[in-house]
């Protein structure tokens, strides 16, 4: 073959090297494999008497734990899945705010949430809609969806605007080999949480067992596949 | 090679490795994921580099490999492979689905192309053409001898070349 053709081996080479855009890594990607990758720190001589010490005090504080207040967790995914459970456990008890029925509360939802639904899950024999409201969580604003079960259990769908929202690998489940959302936990409920372009998505409810998280399981799918949100412009 | 030593010498191909999982995935939050994960393994693993062998190389071999178990994960889903040949472009990370928005749009025939390439003949192409590596390391990506690195690429330029041609004729 000769090698002075415009679609030559070497041309062809040329134009992949010259034609084809190049991505860089995020800075924020940048940002968090080099966090990764900083060695601990050596720890200094003092380190072993005030070990030592501090080991005391911890006995004189777990004593005081059930007096203590909640401390946030520094992981924001925990944080987050904390404030999305706190809300769907207010939800629970004194109800939505403001339920509104889909889709004629639609606009107002989105102006008032942030978030547009292209589709969304109405509902099915599984699952009974109940209500959407907005939600303000973390300081952002962002959309709850309701839906009740057969056996009470009370599914909230939420979504906020959160780009690069990390996931925890250890918790990441397969399903269906076509989704890999974390199976996060807090006080007792069960939470869904994935991203979906620059939206972070969560899906709670008090499923716990094995048996309910199965069904849990089929909710996600349920949900995921009928709901499409995306940030409003 | 000491901890430190290894994980600067690591980050400088960042930008490279991102741009080869963005090829492979399509996809920004899928690459990120991709590259997260390649990161982690390389640093785990760091003791199990061999110091004087070419560790963009090693790098970009774990980066492959991670993708490909993912990739396999979906090979097997039936709905998603035609002719044997899986969607490739289906995300294998997680969360979105295939019609999912988040993916990036190729702008010309030569990106369109080079997508519709078998993952085998685009790997070869990005590995040795755009990063310009020697065939030796791309054999070593790929666990493979050279004589075959060389053959993927002489078939795979073929592909493109015909994917090009269609192109222009429509």
């Amino acid at each position: 073959m000769s090698n002075h053709s415009p679609e030559s081996d070497d041309a062809l080479g040329a134009r992949l090297r010259t034609e084809l855009r190049r991505y860089a890594a995020p800075a924020y990607l940048r940002g968090s494999i080099g966090q990764t990758a900083e060695p601990p720190r050596a720890r200094p001589s003092w380190l072993a008497p005030t070990l030592a010490a501090a080991a005391t005090a911890l006995v004189l504080v777990l004593a005081s734990i059930p007096f203590l207040p909640r401390i946030l967790p520094a992981d924001p995914t925990e944080r987050l899945v904390r404030s999305v459970v706190a809300e769907h456990t207010r939800a629970l008890m004194w109800g939505a705010r403001r339920p509104e029925v889909v889709p004629t509360a639609l606009p107002w939802l989105t102006q008032e949430s942030g978030i547009g639904l292209r589709k969304f899950f109405v509902g099915d024999d599984r699952l009974v809609f109940v209500g959407a409201e907005p939600v303000y969580l973390e300081g952002r604003r962002g959309m709850a969806l309701y839906y009740r079960d057969g056996d009470g259990h009370l599914v909230n769908y939420t979504v906020l605007p959160w780009p690069g929202l990390p996931l925890p690998e250890s918790r990441r489940v397969q399903i269906e080999n076509r989704w890999r959302p974390a199976l996060m936990n807090d006080s007792g409920f069960s939470a869904w949480v994935w991203r979906q372009g620059d939206l972070a998505c969560f899906i709670v409810s008090d499923m716990v067992s094995e048996s309910d998280l199965e069904r849990f399981k089929d909710y996600f799918v349920r949900l995921r596949l009928a709901t499409e949100p995306v940030p409003a412009n | 090679m000491a901890s430190d030593e290894f994980h600067q010498a690591a980050l400088e191909h960042l930008d490279a490795l991102y741009n080869f999982a963005m090829y492979l995935t399509r996809n920004p939050p899928e690459a990120d994921d991709l590259v997260q994960e390649t990161y982690l393994r390389a640093f785990r693993f760091s003791h199990r580099f061999q110091p004087g062998t070419h560790l963009r190389a090693w790098l970009f071999q774990i980066l492959r490999n991670t993708f490909l178990t993912f990739y396999r994960l979906r090979e097997r889903e039936s709905a998603l492979a035609e002719d044997g040949v899986p969607a490739w472009d289906a995300p294998m990370f997680h969360d979105a689905p295939e019609e999912s928005s988040g993916a990036v749009e190729a702008h010309t025939d030569l990106e369109r192309a080079l997508r519709r390439l078998p993952e085998e003949f685009r790997t070869v192409l990005l590995l040795a053409e755009v990063e310009g590596m020697a065939l030796e390391d791309v054999a070593r990506v790929l666990a493979c001898p050279v004589g075959t690195v060389k053959s993927r690429i002489f078939r795979a330029k073929e592909r493109l070349r015909g994917l090009l041609r269609d192109y222009t004729k429509e």
